[in-house]
């Protein structure tokens, strides 16, 4: 192990949970600069408890969390994302009696400089389906929608690593296939990405690596393309 | 018919007191998820404050900005109100404060006509920073999701602070409208709690247009349980009572309510 100068994100023994009770043990992982991780696992495995840990929601027992050369660690989360690490929640939680243009306009809230406008056209590249929905009340879009306003609220706070949690929830799967080409996207545009994903097939296939959380540990890890040929990953949760 | 024409004009204009008094309770109790005891005291430091402005003679328009800027500070007031100025009846009276505008045979008392207006105004100062700026979208998003909106970066702990004061300066304001009809003492302001929750549960949570509705929709039933023919003003409190439970069983989220 060891540190690792050039991660973005290195996470070494972090238990945390809670009350005081703990989810996850020792966990350790890495993100490198645009690299696209996948988090895999099984419902109640701790998935989102990980990335709660991270954007500083979740209590911290032990361990570090380095990001950008920084500690995270004891930082209230909205120092955390405006560090430079976003994350959509999962089930989205979009602010569903305003409109989409001001949600999206919400996740820059910590920025002052004078590129939000922008940012706010480069969303609506990604997703052009929002363009004439800016007005629109956010909780009255179908849930395809609300997952690419989720993302672009991630967006806007112009990440270098953006965390997603199981975009494809509830989705139709055309709309999750969509979804995941522009979370591939955003990525080969120069954003890393953490994606947790219920999809294993889809997240090994646009993922660089991945990482399997069992019962708040990390089980396996390796290159995506290894991990799909992996036969227990493949029995788990690929169902072959 | 004059009558009730008289009695609908004084309960919308009781009604503009209850909004006025209501929109930062509101706020406070949406937001913060707080059901501020304290409210009715706030709103008598306003009256305090307004009745010194008064004896010194230099009330004018941009103080009113000052009472949104500086309410901020909250309960410990209430107890220097009541060390400064002891728990004697004080009240201000301003040489229109007997006049009204006569409309046939219907008066309009215009110093409880200027209350609605200053309310109205209120509310609109409210929405404005509500729904068209930064900070308002922030205090909205806090009361929407607290978890979703430290994810987007909004400072919990400062939010919470501001719309305290937010909530304050507005019960200070209100305090001031009071103040021009009312005997003020420390303790004036405590019926005025138990309105504002009233209004919120008659109007809901969550908007400014529901707390406008739910305070006017509150005098109007105060002064017309009132004089309805048979009753006396003994069965105002129970009239209220009895539409709020009915409101609580078949609209628990208030006439407009957006927020559960
Ligand atoms: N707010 C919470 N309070 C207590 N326990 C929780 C909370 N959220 C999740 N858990 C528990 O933590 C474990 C992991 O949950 P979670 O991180 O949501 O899993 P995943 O995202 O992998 O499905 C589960 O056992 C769950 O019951
Ligand atoms: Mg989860």
């Amino acid at each position: 192990m060891g540190l690792d100068m050039t991660a973005l994100l290195e996470v070494t023994g972090l238990t945390a949970g809670f009350g005081s009770t703990p989810v996850l043990f020792e966990v350790s992982l890495d993100v490198q600069p645009g690299e696209l991780m996948a988090l895999i696992g099984a419902n109640g495995a701790g998935k989102s408890t990980l990335l709660g840990a991270l954007s500083g929601l979740v209590q911290i027992f032990d361990g570090d969390i380095r990001f950008d050369g920084r500690r995270l660690v004891g930082l209230r989360p909205e120092r955390i994302v405006a560090s430079g690490l976003a994350h959509v929640p999962q089930g989205r939680r979009l602010f569903g009696t305003m409109s989409v243009e001001r949600n999206l306009l919400l996740g820059g809230y910590r920025r002052h400089d004078s590129g939000v406008r922008q940012d706010l056209q480069r969303i609506l590249r990604y997703f052009p389906a929002l363009a004439d929905k800016m007005a629109r009340d956010a909780g009255t879009l179908s849930g395809g929608e609300q997952q690419m306003v989720a993302i672009g609220r991630g967006l806007m706070a112009r990440p270098k690593l953006l965390m997603i949690d199981e975009p494809s929830l509830g989705l139709a799967p055309k709309i999750v296939d969509r979804v995941m080409e522009i979370v591939k996207e955003i990525n080969q545009d120069g954003t890393a990405v953490l994606l947790v994903e219920q999809d294993v097939t889809l997240a090994l296939e646009i993922a660089d690596r991945g990482y399997v959380l069992e019962d708040g540990r990390v089980a396996m890890s390796g290159r995506a393309q290894d991990l799909r040929r992996d036969p227990a990953v493949r029995k788990a949760y690929l169902g072959v | 018919m004059s009558q009730f024409t008289q009695q609908v004009i004084l309960g919308l204009l009781l009604g503009g007191i209850y909004v006025a008094v209501a929109l930062g309770f509101s706020l406070v109790w949406g937001v913060l998820n707080i059901v501020n005891l304290a409210h009715g005291a706030l709103i008598m430091v306003g009256s305090y404050i307004t009745w010194t402005l008064f004896v010194n003679r230099v009330i004018r328009a941009p103080l009113l900005f000052t009472f949104l800027l500086t309410f901020g500070i909250n309960l410990v007031i209430v107890s220097l109100l009541l060390l400064l100025f002891t728990a004697d009846f004080r009240s201000v009276t301003t040489t229109y404060s007997g006049a009204g505008l006569h409309l046939g045979s219907v008066v309009i008392p215009y110093i409880r006509l200027g209350g609605l207006l200053v309310a109205l105004v209120l509310a609109g100062i409210l929405w404005l920073i509500l729904n068209r700026t930064r900070i308002g979208a922030g205090i909205l998003a806090v009361g929407a999701d607290r978890d979703a909106a430290q994810l987007v970066g909004i400072d919990l702990r400062h939010l919470y602070a501001l719309t305290f004061a937010i909530g304050a300066a507005f019960a200070g304001v209100a305090g001031g409208i009071i103040s021009t009809f009312q005997s003020i003492t420390p303790t004036a302001g405590d019926p005025y709690t138990l309105q504002s929750f009233a209004v919120v549960i008659l109007g809901g949570l969550g908007r400014v247009s529901a707390t406008i509705v739910g305070g006017l929709a509150f005098g109007l039933i105060e002064v017309l349980g009132q004089s309805a023919p048979g009753l006396g003003s003994g069965y105002a409190n129970a009239i209220a009572f009895v539409v709020l439970v009915l409101v609580l069983i078949v609209r628990p989220r208030g006439l407009l309510g957006r927020l559960a």
